[in-house]
This record gives structure tokens, C-alpha cells and sequence, in this order.
């Protein structure tokens, strides 16, 4: 008997996030290809955020494998943004990938060592900025059609991020 | 096969030109009271974040205030400015005390003895900066800290005299209030 789908799942991990990414990028593809542009920005949403999550943690040091839980990650994450004024509405906390992105790119201002050379930075925040716009995870609640050009600019952004992975 | 190579640069964009002139202005001013307020954060690298509290974002997406904010900066200190700047932000203030950023208010307790008139109380509420965006009938002025309220404080009294006792300085206790239920937090 195989293994079902969900137990041959791994945990949540930056290894994890960084392929589940790609993948969602494709899933996304296809759905834009079969002319579901609300599924298709629905996916690429997740390619962001995920892929900037990834970006955080390896960032401050949890190894690529290491399981990350709503708990001991996530939310003391959320909580350093906060405590960095980052405007981090409570709603849908854990996926606001603006606020993610602000967090990344404020965290790594903070040493010489990791800052951004200009203008990757600010090139950074629009993305987050433009996905904020245009996504939320609560779009699978949602009976609604994008527009042509809220596609192509859902996955100008995914596309931007996931390109720059490595560099986040 | 056609090979066909492209960049995958956003198409170029033009900012509120007039915001941009308008915050350039307030730049260069140094006025010590009224909105827009300008928070420059700066990282110990020498990155500055920089967090613009204006009431006039309203109509304006995330994106479209930062490239306004970047665009007064490129004219009030030189397109080489742009290089220190970490993060730029625009926020409302209803959005900026929603983010923890202006926990101090200074709230009007006016009296039938009061010589001042409601007002005149609001007109200089609104010159100091409130925002009417809590409700048409609710202004409020919001301060980071309690140094910066008292400064207030000191400047609505000169302005108002016999005013010391209607503007009392108050400050949020307690975490960030929860706007609504999170629907899906993980």
C-alpha cells in the first residue's frame, strides 16, 4: 500500500519551502496556461512567501532541514517585526509576505556583513509591496476573475523572488 | 526559432509627482509639527529605514508611496541618497498606531468653564497633525513617544491660551489589539 499523499509530505523546513516553492511556480504556470488566472496568482503567492521565509531563516542561521513550527518560528518572527514597527496587520499573519519581506530586509541592515547592496533592497520591498496588493490566502475564499495584468505582475513578482532565492 | 531575450525589469513608473514635491518640501522645511511625519531609522550599518506617517497615502498603494518617498528624497538630498535608504514606507496614521508606531495620543477633556471653543480646540488639532481618517468625527493625534506628545502639548497651549487643562497626554497599554479574527495565522 503506498504511503497517501500527506504522509509522504516532509515537515516545513527552508529546504522544504525553497522546492514546494518551485513547485507551486509551476502549478501556477499551468493554471495560467489553462486560463485560471485567479488559481494561477493564488499559487505564485505561495512561491513568494514561501521563498522569502526561506530567505529569513536561513538568514538568521536554522540549518536547511531543521523543522519550523508556528511556534518556536514563525510567530517570534512575526513578533521581532512587530517590535521593529514593522506594520504587521493580525490577520493572516503568518502569509504577509510584505511584511516578511520588510522583516528580511530590515533584519539584514542590521550587519555590514548581510545588508543589501542597493538598490537589491528596495527592489525587494516592491515585490513584497506589489504581492500584498495583489494576494492574500484567503483568495481560496474568494469567487472572483483577475485581470490579464494582475497576472502577469503576480508572477513578475513570484518569478523576481524566486530567481533571486540564493540572493534573499 | 526566433531567440528572443528580455528583460525582466518593471515598466519605468511615474509617481505622484505632486505628493513627491509636496514631501520634498517638508524635507527640506524641518517643520516641528503637522503631517507628514518622517521617521529616519538608522541601522548600525548606516542604512536608514524611513517611514513616512501621512494621512494623504490614503489613495495610494504600498508601492505607489514608496516610490513617491524616494523620488522627494532623490530632489531633497540627491539622487545618491536613495543608495542609504534600507526601506522606505508610507503609512497612515490609522495604519502607523496599527503597527505599534504611535502609541501616545493627546485627547481634548473640554469644560463648560473652558475658555477655548471645540474648534477652536480642532483646528489646532488638525495644524499639529490629526488625522480625520478614524471616523469624521473622531480625530485623533498620535505620537511615538511621550516627549514628542508633550512637545505638542507645550505648542497647543501657546497657541491656545488658557488651554493647559483640556489636552491630557494618554498612552495604549497592552499588545497590539487584535483587528479581527485571523482566519488562517500559519
Amino acid at each position: 500500500m503506498p504511503k497517501k499523499l500527506i504522509d509522504r509530505c516532509q515537515t516545513d523546513s527552508i529546504r522544504e519551502f525553497r522546492l514546494a516553492a518551485r513547485q507551486r511556480f509551476n502549478d501556477g504556470l499551468a493554471l495560467a496556461a489553462a486560463g485560471q488566472r485567479t488559481g494561477a496568482i493564488y499559487m505564485w503567492g505561495y512561491t513568494a512567501e514561501m521563498t522569502v521565509k526561506a530567505a529569513y531563516f536561513s538568514l538568521i542561521g536554522l540549518a536547511e532541514r531543521a523543522t519550523i513550527t508556528w511556534n518556536s518560528d514563525l510567530q517570534p518572527a512575526i513578533a521581532r517585526g512587530r517590535q521593529m514597527n514593522i506594520f504587521w496587520p493580525k490577520p493572516g499573519e503568518g502569509h504577509n509576505i510584505r511584511a516578511w519581506t520588510d522583516l528580511l530586509i530590515a533584519v539584514r541592515a542590521l550587519s555590514a556583513a548581510t545588508q543589501y547592496p542597493p538598490p537589491f533592497g528596495l527592489e525587494l520591498q516592491r515585490r513584497g509591496q506589489r504581492l500584498e496588493y495583489l494576494w492574500r490566502e484567503t483568495l481560496r475564499y474568494r469567487k472572483n476573475y483577475a485581470y490579464g495584468y494582475e497576472m502577469r505582475q503576480a508572477r513578475e513578482a513570484a518569478e523576481w523572488l524566486l530567481v533571486n532565492a540564493y540572493a534573499l | 526559432m526566433p531567440r528572443i531575450r528580455t528583460g525582466i525589469e518593471d515598466r519605468p513608473r511615474r509617481p505622484n509627482v505632486a505628493l513627491a514635491d509636496q514631501l520634498a518640501e517638508e524635507l527640506k522645511s524641518g517643520r516641528s509639527s503637522g503631517q507628514p511625519i518622517i521617521y529616519e531609522q538608522q541601522f548600525p550599518t548606516g542604512k536608514l529605514r524611513v517611514t513616512v506617517v501621512w494621512d494623504a497615502w490614503e489613495r495610494l498603494s504600498l508601492e505607489e508611496r514608496t516610490d513617491v518617498i524616494l523620488r522627494a528624497y532623490d530632489q531633497a538630498e540627491g539622487k545618491g541618497f536613495r543608495d542609504r535608504i534600507a526601506l522606505a514606507s508610507g503609512l497612515t496614521v490609522p495604519e502607523a498606531h496599527a503597527a505599534g508606531m504611535l502609541p501616545v495620543q493627546i485627547i481634548t477633556a473640554l469644560r463648560r468653564s473652558d475658555t477655548v471653543t471645540l474648534e477652536e480646540c480642532r483646528q489646532a488639532m488638525l495644524d499639529e497633525g490629526a488625522s480625520t481618517l478614524f471616523g469624521p468625527d473622531h480625530l485623533q493625534l498620535r505620537f511615538a513617544t511621550l516627549e514628542e506628545a508633550e512637545a505638542a502639548r507645550q505648542r497647543l497651549v501657546k497657541r491656545l491660551p488658557e488651554s493647559e487643562q483640556v489636552w491630557l497626554v494618554t498612552q495604549d497599554v497592552g499588545p497590539l489589539a487584535d483587528w479581527s479574527n485571523s482566519e488562517d495565522e500559519g
